[in-house]
């Protein structure tokens, strides 16, 4: 049987690459498909512990966050549908107008 | 069936005010007529209500007749009433105040002719002040005697500068009417702010304001002595500012800036004789200790003897008038303070006489209030004739007026005589008893030395006051017409003699009351119930007679005035020597003491500037430094705080999700280190 640190680990390391792709990419598409890849991270981690504790709530969990997670990404990806309409760029860099 | 309608007295000078001040363009003499029927109506009300008390059951038992209705209650179970208290005290004040004030109206009406449009603001004022003073003497409580009593203030501020546009040169109080009133009302106020004081401390102690519940032995018994000392001297401070005493003196004769009614309705009528009759007043509770009444005498004393000296050497006719006022209310406060002392004495020893003595100080002291109220009204309005008709207040530029107006120089020799306390003259009978209970405390108790010093104080005062009263009459009326006296255009009009001639009738006779019953009206003593009260004394009539002409200092005060009198026959009639010899030309240094009033105004304004400017300096700094300074810090800090803070939000959606993570770990790390730190997971 695989342990329970295999699962973890890879969930962190999941984890890890979605930051660090937020962090550096300036291009925002790849920068939501980051934040699909911490979610999706954090689902593992739901899910490993659903079935080593044999408690569906977990489970349940995931179908939630899958759903929230849809719903995340068609707003987002309107929102940055619209913000190339206005600003003929979605790099990160040009956003940046909402400042002081 | 008078008694309960003893609330119209101060209400009909009320209700002139009102009309007067919404109509008296429309109306003749700018409401001048309305102003004389309604003092001439209250006066007939205060005498038919005075007529009613002293013939009814009351008169004698309890001595007075109270009611009142609930103004407002306050927290703590204080109830605040608002009615009248009617005894022989108040029947005295409203019968001389009304009086006297419906004719300095009637003489108002020739003395403010000329006035124009500004004759409205004249009459509706002088109303007020009258329903102060007829609303003050029959108040029923303290509260609603303050109300009066700054009411008065009020009116007293309004008419001292009443010419405030006619003298726009100058600063100081001296020659400039808005200056003086504002000196009259600051130096009042300070009196007035001690009174406030006594009220409260009264308050406190005794749990209610009214004179039935003050006044009562059974609750002066059980009151804390201390408190009641406190109040009384605190009481006693507003008095001093009222009445213009030692220390508070110097604001009267800078009141002479306003027209002259208005120093006779102040001098004789109002306003300064509040403070005795409240004095008067609080006599059951100011004779609770000796030292409170030596306090009064001493006062009262030092007052006559330096506002004497101060009117010897003035050259102008009103002030010379207007320090005799503070001199002979220096009398008033010394007869009160005398007979207080003996009383309070009398109390404590248990000795009936010693009562008795000190009831014979208040009857003096009141009678001189009514006495002076005359007199000086007669003088003032006298001198407001001979102002009127030479068109200046220096006496320097008068003299030789005894041919062109008789009328007026047969007045003021009479009111000087008065004064003066010229024998049969009624200033001389109150007088001689103030002196007479001042030398008799002076043999009991501890302090009694010092009404001895006083006594002396007092005869001093006496020559002086008919020395300075004759220079005055002399410099005006007699010898060779000077400058102003050569265009004088003859006697004063009707409306001004007339007054003058009544006045005179009681100038001379009001004195000759005490022989028929004066002092059983107004006398105070201990009642069935022990407590005090006014009237429903022993009339020792022709007795006083014996009394003062059996006494040696009596001829030596008679010696003394008439020694004075010619004196300043010599000096200023005759001009037989040159008065300038006495003064070094003016230049001496007892000369220069008196025309600068003692360093009294300097006196003032150095405390002014230097207490005051120091602790509005003080409280500026405070201010703008401590409180403008810790909100304007605050509001800087924030500000720029925002400032530093802002500069992070660059925009930058990377930069924002890096402080997030670092956020995390950063809590992470914090939270591992707290589970190592309490030992494992």
């Amino acid at each position: 049987m695989i342990p329970i640190e295999a699962f973890l680990i890879f969930a962190a390391i999941l984890f890890a690459i979605g930051a660090y792709g937020v962090l550096v990419k300036s291009n925002t598409i790849v920068v939501l498909m980051c934040i699909e890849l911490m979610l999706n991270a954090a689902n593992i981690n739901f899910i490993v512990f659903s079935a080593f504790t044999t408690d569906v709530v977990g489970q349940v969990f995931v179908i939630m966050t899958i759903t929230v997670a849809a719903a995340e990404v068609a707003v987002g990806i309107a929102i940055l549908l619209n913000a190339y309409k206005t600003k003929g760029t979605i790099e990160a860099d040009g956003l940046a107008s909402m400042r002081w | 069936m008078f008694v309960e309608y003893t609330w119209l007295v101060p209400l009909i000078p009320l209700l002139c005010f009102v009309i007067v001040g919404f109509l008296g363009k429309k109306t003749p003499e700018g409401g001048g007529y309305i102003a004389i029927t309604g003092a001439a109506l209250s006066c007939v009300i205060s005498a038919l209500v005075a007529y009613e008390f002293f013939t009814s059951a009351a008169y004698h038992d309890p001595g007075f007749v109270t009611d009142q209705v609930v103004w407002f209650s306050l927290p703590g179970g204080y109830t605040l009433h608002f009615g009248y208290y009617i005894d022989s005290l108040a029947c005295l004040m409203m019968l001389f105040a009304s009086f006297i004030s419906t004719l300095i109206f009637v003489y108002s009406k020739g003395y403010m002719h000329e006035q124009g449009v500004k004759k409205r603001r004249y009459y509706a004022e002088v109303s007020l002040f009258l329903t102060g003073m007829l609303g003050l003497a029959v108040s029923s409580n303290f509260m609603e005697m303050f109300v009066f009593w700054e009411i008065m203030g009020l009116c007293s501020y309004l008419l001292i500068g009443f010419w405030s546009f006619n003298h726009p040169e100058g600063d100081d109080a001296a020659d400039n009417a808005a200056s003086a009133a504002k000196k009259a009302f600051l130096v009042t106020r300070l009196g007035d702010v001690s009174l406030m004081a006594g009220l409260f401390v009264l308050l406190y102690t005794f749990g209610n304001l009214d004179y039935v519940g003050i006044f009562n032995p059974h609750a002066l018994a059980l009151a804390d002595p201390n408190m009641i000392i406190l109040a009384s001297l605190l009481i006693f401070g507003g008095v001093i500012g009222k009445s213009a005493q030692f220390p508070l003196l110097d604001w009267l004769p800078d009141a002479m800036a306003g027209p002259t009614t208005v120093s006779a309705l102040i001098h004789a009528a109002t306003m300064v004789k509040a403070g005795v009759y409240l004095v008067a007043r609080c006599y059951p509770l100011f004779t609770q200790d000796p030292a409170i009444m030596l306090f009064v005498a001493l006062i009262g004393g030092i007052t006559a003897f330096f506002a004497a000296t101060m009117a010897l050497n003035n050259m102008n006719i009103k002030r010379v008038l207007a320090y005799s006022t503070l001199s002979q209310l220096g009398y008033m406060f010394l007869a009160l303070g005398a007979g207080g002392y003996l009383m309070a004495l009398g109390f404590k020893n248990g000795d009936h006489h010693l009562v008795i003595a000190g009831a014979a100080g208040y009857t003096a002291g009141c009678l001189h209030m009514a006495n002076h109220a005359f007199f000086k009204a007669l003088l003032f309005l006298g001198s407001g004739s001979v102002i009127h008709a030479v068109g200046t207040e220096d006496m320097r530029l008068m003299g030789g007026l005894r041919k062109k107006m008789k009328i007026t120089s047969a007045a003021m020799l009479l009111g000087s005589l008065s004064i003066a306390g010229f024998p049969f003259f009624s200033g001389f009978w109150s007088k001689e008893l103030i002196l007479e209970t001042v030398m008799h405390a002076g043999d009991y108790g501890t302090e009694g030395y010092l009404f001895s010093i006083l006594w002396v104080l007092g005869i001093v005062t006496a020559f002086m006051t008919a020395f300075y009263m004759f220079r005055m009459w002399y410099m005006t009326f007699g010898g060779k017409p000077r400058h102003a006296s050569e265009h004088c255009h003859g006697e004063s009009p009707a409306s001004m003699t007339a007054p003058l001639l009544i006045l005179s009738i009681f100038a001379v006779g009001f004195g000759f009351t005490i022989l028929f019953g004066f002092d059983s009206l107004i006398s105070i003593g201990a009642d069935s119930t022990h407590n005090l009260v006014v009237g429903g004394g022993e009339a020792k009539g022709f007795e006083y007679f014996t009394d003062i002409f059996e006494s040696i200092y009596t001829y030596v005060t008679v010696a003394l005035v008439l020694i004075a009198i010619s004196i300043a026959y010599v000096m200023y009639n005759k001009r037989a020597f040159d008065p300038a010899k006495f003064s070094g030309e003016g230049k001496s240094v007892l000369y220069t003491a008196l025309t600068k009033r003692w360093w009294f105004p300097q006196l003032y304004n150095q405390i002014g500037w230097k207490l005051g400017y120091g602790v509005a300096r003080g409280v500026d700094f405070v201010d703008r430094q401590i409180i403008d300074g810790t909100v304007n810090g605050l509001s800087a800090a924030v500000a720029g705080g925002g400032e530093i803070l802002s500069k992070g939000q660059d925009g930058d959606v990377r930069s924002y999700t890096g402080v997030v993570i670092a956020g995390i770990v950063a809590l992470f790390i914090v939270v591992l280190a707290i589970f190592w730190y309490m030992g494992g997971i």
